[in-house]
């Protein structure tokens, strides 16, 4: 496919990994977080790891929504999916984050209605073909998926589809960075920044990095040479002393971001005061919720949930993977009791978890071998 | 991207616009890639962030929405 093989074309790739190796200051270190769980998946299955020069060390941030979900809110919707009448929809991965008494595939195996779906509008479908059931979506991940629901919420309402709610979790991503960055202890150099959320959000969000903490970030795409290219451009600052935000992804990022998708969001959604997030606690406006106009399609008021917050079980050290404290594979549970069949932490549960990525692509093996 | 987890923010997929419904902003939208034309995901697609589109125009789709057209540039050299 036209500006997708030309991505992986390996002699470009290693062309790059020599100008990243001609970068590096001998016997200097450079942490570099990406913040997505895309970036993550890619980075283990095309093996951007392994060309990288030793002194150059990728951690995993906390962009991937499924992984930073607490298990209290997963609690919530499966408390939804069991109300009488209700058809509880949600995407497929939603389906087997472990809450604290089972998950919503499980719920579903005890009888409760849960459908996944692909996309909101799938759910509005639903709730139009079943006028005399429940409808509810259980709506989750940040800027890039949130105007996904806006949209279908605004066309519920235009069309007066009274069956139809949605169970709120979209996270927003500056807050949690900016928590990240005031996090003790913290050694990041750079970040490589989310391609897609800045196609809606657009760049600017992200000024407050080099601005505030003295650290480039590199807005990046998602095929190898993209990545690559953003390690490059981050170590390029570095070198020269520079601290910016560049954008990698200009071919799909606008500088701007998406100004329609900003005002139907705004219409749709307010700020929460604050918001649970797995490993990081609660962050201040850190989610979104309905507002005020939309109310009448808002799940939380119409059924009313649980909201009691769940610790995380005492095995399973997510928090320190999304804060980038510990890599997957020091985890105790990682690959033994935690494997992607039968997950007991959420970043073992979506492809895009830096735990699954670790576990599938095999990239675990190679520093356990250094550790021993 | 295989294995791909529609709940990240970070997954979207190129599509290509087969049939456009303007007054919705709905489109029909075949997937672009390397997979036989036959088990190519079609997808209505919400195209309300993007403004009007034509058959042929490539978007880059998430979770059923459009969030941009796809003008690529070339790879790096």
């Amino acid at each position: 496919m036209k500006f997708v093989e030309e991505f992986r074309d390996a002699a470009l790739g290693r062309a790059l990994a020599a100008e990243i190796l001609s970068l590096v200051e001998p016997g200097r270190t450079y942490k570099l977080m990406e913040v997505c769980g895309g970036h993550t998946h890619s980075i283990y299955r095309y093996g951007i790891d392994g060309l990288l020069p030793d002194g150059v060390e990728l951690v995993h941030g906390p962009g991937c929504p499924v992984c930073v979900l607490p298990m209290g809110r997963v609690d919530d919707g499966i408390a939804i999916a069991h109300e009488p009448n209700v058809i509880f929809t949600c995407f497929g991965d939603m389906m087997r984050i472990p809450g604290s008494d089972g998950s919503l595939l499980e719920a579903k195996a005890e009888g409760a209605d849960v459908r996944m779906v692909y996309s909101p509008l799938d759910a509005l479908e639903i709730a139009r073909r079943n006028p005399d059931r429940e409808v509810v979506f259980f709506a989750i991940g940040f800027e890039t998926t949130a105007p996904s629901t806006a949209l279908t919420l605004k066309r519920a309402k235009a069309e007066g589809i009274a069956n139809f709610s949605c169970i709120c979790n979209h996270v927003t991503i500056v807050p949690p960075l900016r928590a990240l960055l005031d996090s003790p202890g913290l050694e990041i150099d750079g970040f490589v920044g989310p391609g897609h959320v800045a196609t809606v959000v657009g760049a600017r969000p992200f000024q407050f990095i080099p601005a505030d903490y003295s650290k480039p970030l590199v807005i990046s795409g998602f095929e190898p040479l993209d990545v690559l290219q953003s390690i490059q451009m981050l170590l390029a600052q570095l070198a020269s002393g520079r601290c910016e935000v560049e954008n990698q992804y200009a071919r799909v990022v606008p500088w701007e971001g998406n100004p329609r998708a900003l005002q139907v969001m705004a219409e749709v959604f307010e700020l929460r005061a604050h918001f649970e997030w797995r490993g990081l606690g609660f962050i201040s406006q850190s989610a979104l919720k309905l507002s005020d106009a939309y109310s009448e399609l808002d799940a939380e008021r119409r059924y009313g949930i649980p909201g009691v917050r769940v610790a995380d079980p005492k095995a399973c050290q997510c928090g320190e993977v999304l804060k980038g404290v510990i890599k997957p594979w020091e985890c105790k549970v990682f690959g033994t009791a935690c494997t992607p069949e039968r997950p007991i932490g959420t970043c073992m549960v979506s492809p895009e978890g830096a735990c699954a990525a670790y576990y599938t692509y095999g990239r675990y093996a190679r520093g356990r071998e250094v550790a021993v | 991207m295989k294995h791909e987890c529609v709940t990240c923010g970070d997954v979207a997929t190129r599509m290509r616009v087969l049939a456009v419904n303007d007054g919705e902003s709905l489109a029909l939208c075949v997937e672009e890639g390397e997979r036989p034309e036959a088990v190519k995901r079609r997808l209505t697609v919400d195209t309300g962030i993007v403004g009007a589109v034509a058959p042929g125009d490539t978007l880059l789709v998430h979770a059923g929405t459009a969030l941009t057209r796809t003008s690529m540039r070339e790879p790096p050299a």
